[in-house]
This record gives structure tokens, C-alpha cells and sequence, in this order.
């Protein structure tokens, strides 16, 4: 090919080098600074990043793994980290029961929380209703597959007991056991529940000495609540 | 790819609409790994840059309206630029290209320029064929394997002077032939 002395150099082609990531450093500050500064100069490399855009036409599309999806939401979305007593405090408002609540379940429940990574699901649910003073807070504990609950106000009536029924969606409830006088108590999930605690709805059902003797709740049902991710 | 889709998406990413990320996720990773995997060549360093370009798309989506261009070539242009950053930062003379997408501040051109540009755009394959042959190839790996000057002067073995009038010869023609 014939040799031409001088290099041909024009605000194009420093647009296009630019573009291209070919300019020198020196250049590329001067050109970043045109590009700000002079709207000729930014609608040069508009116009070839359009164009030399062009040259990723060719290139196929492929499937990224979905781990790399669920990594970038990580790190754009970190998961708040908030304690499990901080998330007992305002889980709906009830401070002074909670609290006394965090302490009874313990260290451990809240030492889960201490480890970096996963943060556990805490199930939790209130357990009352409109007829009846009993007010009765469960919350799952994760590890030991244990419900945690702690009466906070209301009582059994004289010569009954309270029962605990777990209830799945288009389930009959299923007894978890006749509450104990104590103001806290824990009760194991059964294993064929545990898969599916978060849509367990608990309930608190008036009975006699015993428990039910039909294994189906035959009082009145004196609190009842659903399980939420606190 | 809808244009105006892809528009829609990325101004509501600038709200910084969660549903709208995902969806824009959805809709362009594909293409954009493709490019990373295309500039890297290795899945592991490509995985890496494309979740660099997404966040960086996450953070900057509100500067997008500003910058005068598609919306598919700001997004590739982003997950390009990263990619051949990742690229260089393991050579010497490392130099960020670092996307300039960014810093543009012209507005955008009116639909009907637009779509004049896209056929325009669409010319380019055709027209790099045509470009000597050494022209078009060192226009395709500055481009697409971040190759610079001193990298393309020893593959063709010119010394750099040459290689340069080489390049920007094949861009006056380049540029004469898509405006044709």
C-alpha cells in the first residue's frame, strides 16, 4: 500500500478512537471533557457508538446460569440485617410481651442470628380473637423445629384446658397438645408439618380436662392466628 | 427487542423499580452475556462482568435519558466496556474505557434520526467486508477484543505510526460507506 505522510485527524476520528478504546490516556480525559462541554463533539461518538455497536449484531445471545442473576440481586438488594430481637420488638408493636418473649426463647434462637450469610425464616403468629381475653404469642424456632409460645393475657376457663390445633389450608387441625398452666411452653412440630409451617394458621380451642376427645376441637375456639415471616 | 420495552424498563430501573430490574434482567441478560463471553471468551470472567454491567446499569439508569443513545446500545456498550476493562486490567498500560455511554449529555436524537441511524447501524457489517481486509480486522478487534494500538501494530507487525493511519483510513472509509 502507498505510504501517506500525514496521519488523517479529525474530531470524527477521535470520536470513533474513543469509542473504539484506542485513544491515549491524554486524549481520552481531553475528549471526555469535549464530550460535556460540546455537543458536536458528543453527537460524533453518539454516532459511532451507534454504528460500531452494530459489530455485537453477529453475536448469539446465551443463557447466563441463573446463579449469576441470583448473585447480582444479592449485592444490589442486600437483605437488611435485623436482628431477631429488633424483628420481635416490632413485630406488631407488642414491645413489653415480645421482649419478654425474646428472653424466654433464649439465646440460642437469637445466636442464630449472629452468623454472617443466611439469615433464618422466623415464623411467628398472635394468637387471639374478638370473643375472648386469651392472647397467646408463638413464634417456630428454626433449627429445633420447636413452637415457642408465651400467653400474654387470658387464661383457661375454670375445669377446662386450652388446646393447641395446627391448621394447613383445606386441612382438618391437627391437636400440637393441651397447653400447659405455665405462662410459656414449647411444643415440637410434628415433622409432617414442619415442610409446610409457614402456612400453618394456629389455634387455641376451649376443652375439657384431657384435651378433645374426638381429636377434632370440640369447643369454642378461644384465639387463633396465622403464621408470619417476622 | 422493543425499543421502546427496553425504554420503558430502564427509566423505571432509574426509580429504582425492583420489578423493573428483574424484568430488564430477563429480557436482556442473554444478549449482554453473549457479548461478555464474546470479549473474554471465558464463562467464569464473562459471569463476573455481566453482573458488573448490571450493576452498573442499577446505579447509572438515571443518566441514561440524557445520553443520546438506543437503549440496546447503551446496554451493550456498558457490558463491551466492562468486559474489555476486565480484559486490559491484566495487561500492562492498563487504561479503562470505561463506558462512556455514561458522560454523554447530548439529547437524543428525534425518532426519525433515530431510525435513519438504525439502518445506518445495520450497514456496518456490509461495510467493514468491504474495507481493506487488515482494515476491517483491526477495527473488529479494537472493538470487540479491546485490542489498542501497540496490540494491533505487533499482530500485523507495522510499527505503530503506521498501524494508527492504517486504522483511521479504514474508519474515513468506513464512515463513507455507511453514509452512502
Amino acid at each position: 500500500m502507498t505510504q501517506t505522510p500525514e496521519t488523517p485527524h479529525d474530531d470524527d476520528l477521535l470520536a470513533a478512537e474513543m469509542v473504539l478504546g484506542l485513544s491515549s490516556d491524554d486524549d481520552m480525559i481531553a475528549a471526555r471533557h469535549r464530550i460535556a462541554t460540546e455537543r458536536d463533539f458528543a453527537d460524533r461518538v453518539v454516532f459511532w457508538q451507534e454504528r460500531l455497536t452494530a459489530m455485537t449484531d453477529r453475536i448469539d445471545p446465551v443463557s447466563p446460569p441463573a446463579r449469576v442473576k441470583k448473585k447480582l440481586m444479592a449485592q444490589v438488594f442486600p437483605k437488611q440485617r435485623v436482628s431477631i430481637l429488633q424483628r420481635l420488638w416490632l413485630w406488631q408493636g407488642m414491645a413489653m410481651a415480645s421482649l419478654l418473649f425474646a428472653g424466654y426463647l433464649g439465646v440460642q434462637l437469637l445466636e442464630i442470628n449472629t452468623r454472617p450469610g443466611d439469615q433464618p425464616t422466623v415464623l411467628a403468629a398472635q394468637l387471639v380473637s374478638d370473643t375472648s381475653p386469651l392472647q397467646v404469642l408463638a413464634v417456630v424456632e428454626p433449627i429445633k423445629h420447636e413452637i415457642a409460645l408465651r400467653r400474654v393475657s387470658g387464661s383457661a376457663n375454670e375445669g377446662r384446658v386450652l388446646e393447641l390445633w395446627a391448621i394447613l389450608p383445606d386441612q382438618a387441625p391437627v391437636s400440637l397438645g393441651v397447653l400447659p398452666d405455665s405462662e410459656t411452653t414449647r411444643i415440637l412440630v410434628p415433622a409432617e408439618l414442619r415442610s409446610q409451617a409457614a402456612q400453618i394458621t394456629l389455634a387455641i380451642s376451649d376443652e375439657p380436662v384431657g384435651g378433645s376427645p374426638t381429636g377434632a376441637p370440640t369447643g369454642d375456639v378461644l384465639a387463633a392466628g396465622a403464621m408470619s415471616e417476622l | 427487542m422493543d425499543r421502546q420495552e427496553i425504554e420503558n424498563l430502564i427509566a423505571r430501573v432509574a426509580l429504582k423499580d425492583r420489578a423493573a430490574f428483574d424484568q430488564l434482567y430477563d429480557r436482556v441478560s442473554a444478549k449482554l452475556f453473549g457479548v461478555c463471553l464474546r470479549v473474554l471468551n471465558k464463562r467464569a470472567a464473562a459471569e463476573d462482568a455481566m453482573q458488573d454491567s448490571f450493576v452498573k446499569i442499577w446505579n447509572n439508569a438515571d443518566k441514561y435519558n440524557a445520553n443520546g443513545l438506543s437503549p440496546m446500545t447503551w446496554l451493550i456498550t456498558i457490558a463491551r466496556n466492562t468486559s474489555i476493562d476486565r480484559l486490559r486490567a491484566r495487561k500492562k498500560g492498563h487504561q479503562d474505557v470505561n463506558t462512556p455511554g455514561f458522560e454523554l449529555v447530548s439529547p437524543g436524537p428525534t425518532p426519525e434520526q433515530y431510525a435513519v441511524a438504525s439502518s445506518e447501524a445495520s450497514r456496518l457489517s456490509g461495510c467493514l467486508d468491504t474495507l481493506e481486509e487488515d482494515r476491517g480486522k483491526a477495527i473488529r478487534g479494537a472493538y470487540l477484543d479491546g485490542e489498542t494500538y501497540s496490540d494491533l501494530a505487533e499482530r500485523f507487525g507495522v510499527p505503530l505510526n503506521t498501524m494508527r493511519t492504517w486504522l483511521r483510513r479504514g474508519l474515513i472509509a468506513l464512515r463513507e460507506c455507511m453514509s452512502q
